[in-house]
């Protein structure tokens, strides 16, 4: 046996077979369709609808995180320094997005303030402009 | 004596304290500040999707059918991946091959759908500098198409190499699995961009 040969018939590698990565593949797309179905019956869901959104969509990244980035198998010095840049970012997104959420202060001077009756409303003693709509 | 030592040790084998190759620390550490740098982003997005005093707004541009068919390419490339990771790590040349070239194709795919998608929302009035939500919503999905053109290009290198006789050699498993490590953060952040840009109401 050549040294390249016996070299690599002992890498370690996943216990995963081929067909649990195909099923593994199957279930992603089935919760990928899924999250169309929650995405278009708003009514039916409601407030839950985005909580939903977000629990699917954290279950896809962390399967293919775990099963096919093989972070499940790996030493767990990989998955603190993962997890480590995974907490930062969410974290940061959080954060600057309750800092920010709602600062209309960029929306001042939007169309409607250019109306009659918002600039009527505005000028009016005590009167509060209103910031425009969220789209 | 150390030099001696360290002429009978494979050239490309190293021996770290923790047993993990430093080539593939290196890459997770890549991709642990890679989730500060699409953070900032999507914290952008989010931040100043609903800001634009001009339309088109969200709402009535966004192709969810189309994106979807996108994300559906996208999350097959990954299946393709870890099978050419599989094939690598298996001694199954052939199988590598084949789907190292499916992973690309389907990578390429993608990058189709993104820029047939660019197109229609330019043609719609919407460009980098039209709006608040124009401009996040471009940088973005752009970047993050960059990072899958990117992949594209690494994963083509590694098959080029594959086909040469003296190409990937002994570390063969490990460039294939470091290459997947790449190509399956970019479809993870897709699922966070996929979830925060379409499927939730504008």
């Amino acid at each position: 046996m050549s040294h390249d040969a016996h070299a690599e018939s002992h890498e370690e590698h996943p216990p995963t077979t081929i067909r649990e990565y195909v099923m593994i593949g199957f279930v992603l797309f089935v919760v990928t369709v899924v999250e169309l179905w929650v995405s278009y019956n708003e009514q039916i869901l409601g407030s839950t609808m985005i909580p939903v959104l977000f629990v699917l969509s954290a279950f896809k990244f962390a399967v293919v995180v775990a099963m096919f980035m093989h972070l499940r198998f790996e030493h767990s010095l990989l998955w603190k320094l993962f997890s480590f840049g995974l907490i930062l970012g969410t974290a940061m997104i959080i954060a600057l997005t309750a800092l920010f959420w709602h600062d209309r202060t960029d929306a001042v001077g939007g169309p409607e303030y250019h109306t009659g009756s918002t600039q009527a409303e505005a000028s009016a003693p005590g009167g509060a402009a209103p910031a425009p709509a969220k789209h | 004596m150390a030099a001696a030592a360290h002429e009978t040790q494979p050239a490309t084998q190293h021996a770290t304290t923790t047993g993990i190759d430093n080539r593939k620390v290196m890459m997770w550490i890549f991709l642990a500040s890679e989730c500060l740098f699409f953070g900032a982003l999507i914290s952008t997005y989010l931040i100043f999707k609903g800001d634009s005093l001009v339309g088109p707004y969200p709402k009535e541009i966004l192709n969810i059918p189309v994106t979807s068919t996108s994300t559906f390419v996208l999350l097959m490339s990954s299946l393709t991946m870890v099978l050419a990771v599989y094939g690598a790590q298996h001694g199954r040349l052939g199988m590598m091959k084949v789907m190292l070239l499916a992973t690309i194709l389907l990578g390429l795919g993608f990058l189709g759908f993104q820029a047939y998608e660019f197109t229609e929302f330019v043609h719609e009035g919407l460009g980098l500098t039209t709006n608040q939500f124009g401009t996040s919503f471009f940088v973005l999905t752009g970047f993050h198409g960059t990072h899958v053109a990117v992949g594209v290009l690494y994963l083509l290198s590694l098959l080029v190499a594959s086909n040469r006789r003296t190409g990937l050699g002994r570390d063969r498993a490990l460039h294939i699995d470091i290459a997947g490590l790449y190509w399956h953060f970019v479809d993870v952040v897709w699922i966070v961009i996929f979830t925060i840009i379409y499927l939730i109401p504008n």
